[in-house]
């Protein structure tokens, strides 16, 4: 009878153990850290954009849900509500220049802030995406 | 001489700007949604909306990188992107239509002001018809617009695995909004 209540107290044991466990590591894991990331691939601004502009869906496969590091000229840094956006530019559209936009973590923007337009930059950041006009980059810190 | 010349290139500027005037645009368009299920509400949040809306004849479009919502825990994200939307097949979700009649509409009256929405909304690789209200506002120089509106996953091929219809809605409520600036 003793060992009975040894063994359900262990089992209970262990059900509180294993459900905390998968109530803070998977249901509340955290985000992925996107500044503490190696980059999966490193290029210049300037082929990120015209890769997919030349092969939009080959693109997607290779860059999508990467972490990359780009380098390129500053065409702007706008802060647009509480974001902070740094772009590079390669050609005019409908939404004028056009190219690759980092949205900047909110760590990095007195940084991004107080960079100069026309000066060379790298940054990283996770790329979500194509929106038609842009290359997107989110999470975007300076390594 | 002069004087010709200057009143050319003055009717000139004023044409282009008018010209340039009658498309309005953001990159930074908003979208969320909300989920409201027994076992918890999910929201979720995309600022990277590219949108147009060309006042001389309503067509207004918009797309938007499904990567780029962002929700506050990491597993519904994971989930999201992964086994829902399947956002590595269909990264993008987009809108193609007009807001009929609005040249009727004062937009200059700076109130806001009722308007239909309609066209083709395409999520995942389904297109649907879709017939919504929402409002124009205009102040300075840009325009808001807002809309909201219910989204049926299943309608696009969005599939809820049994185990989680107490954790995510069957219908969701879809929030647009948008600043948009002359082009």
């Amino acid at each position: 009878m003793k060992t009975w209540k040894i063994i359900l107290v262990a089992i209970a044991i262990f059900g509180v153990i294993a459900a905390l466990i998968v109530w803070f590591f998977v249901y509340n894991k955290p985000h992925p850290d996107f500044i503490g990331a190696e980059p999966d691939m490193e290029l210049p601004a300037e082929q990120l954009y015209f890769d997919f502009i030349d092969d939009e869906q080959l693109a997607n496969e290779t860059y999508i849900d990467k972490v990359l590091q780009i380098h390129g000229e500053i065409a702007d840094v706008e802060q647009v509500d509480d974001m902070v956006i740094l772009s590079f530019v390669f050609q005019d559209g409908m939404f004028g220049g056009e190219g690759v936009r980092c949205t900047i973590h909110e760590s990095f923007h007195e940084e991004a802030l107080s960079l100069e337009v026309g000066s060379v930059v790298t940054v990283k950041g996770y790329c979500t995406g194509f929106t038609g006009s842009d290359v997107i980059i989110e999470h975007a810190s300076f390594p | 001489m002069l004087r010709k010349l200057l009143l050319v290139t003055f009717i000139f500027m004023f044409v282009a700007q008018a010209l340039a005037a009658q498309v309005y645009l953001t990159r930074n368009g908003t979208i969320r949604f909300f989920s409201e299920a027994p076992l918890e509400n999910i929201e979720a949040v995309n600022r990277q909306v590219n949108s147009a809306l060309n006042v001389e004849n309503g067509e207004f479009v918009f797309r938007l990188p499904m990567r780029s919502f962002s929700f506050e825990k990491a597993l519904m994200q994971e989930h999201f992107n992964d086994n829902f939307v399947e956002s590595h097949k269909y990264p993008n979700a987009s809108f193609q239509g007009e807001i009929p009649d609005i040249d009727d509409l004062d937009l200059t009256s700076g109130e806001e002001i009722d308007v239909v929405v309609q066209g083709e909304l395409t999520i995942k690789d389904v297109t649907k018809i879709i017939r919504e209200a929402g409002t124009l506002r205009m102040e300075d120089d840009t325009i808001h617009g807002k809309a909201v509106f219910i989204v049926k996953p299943e309608a696009y091929n969005i599939r809820i695995p049994n185990r989680y219809t107490r954790n995510i809605a069957s219908e969701i409520e879809v929030s647009v909004d948008v600043t948009l600036s002359p082009q």
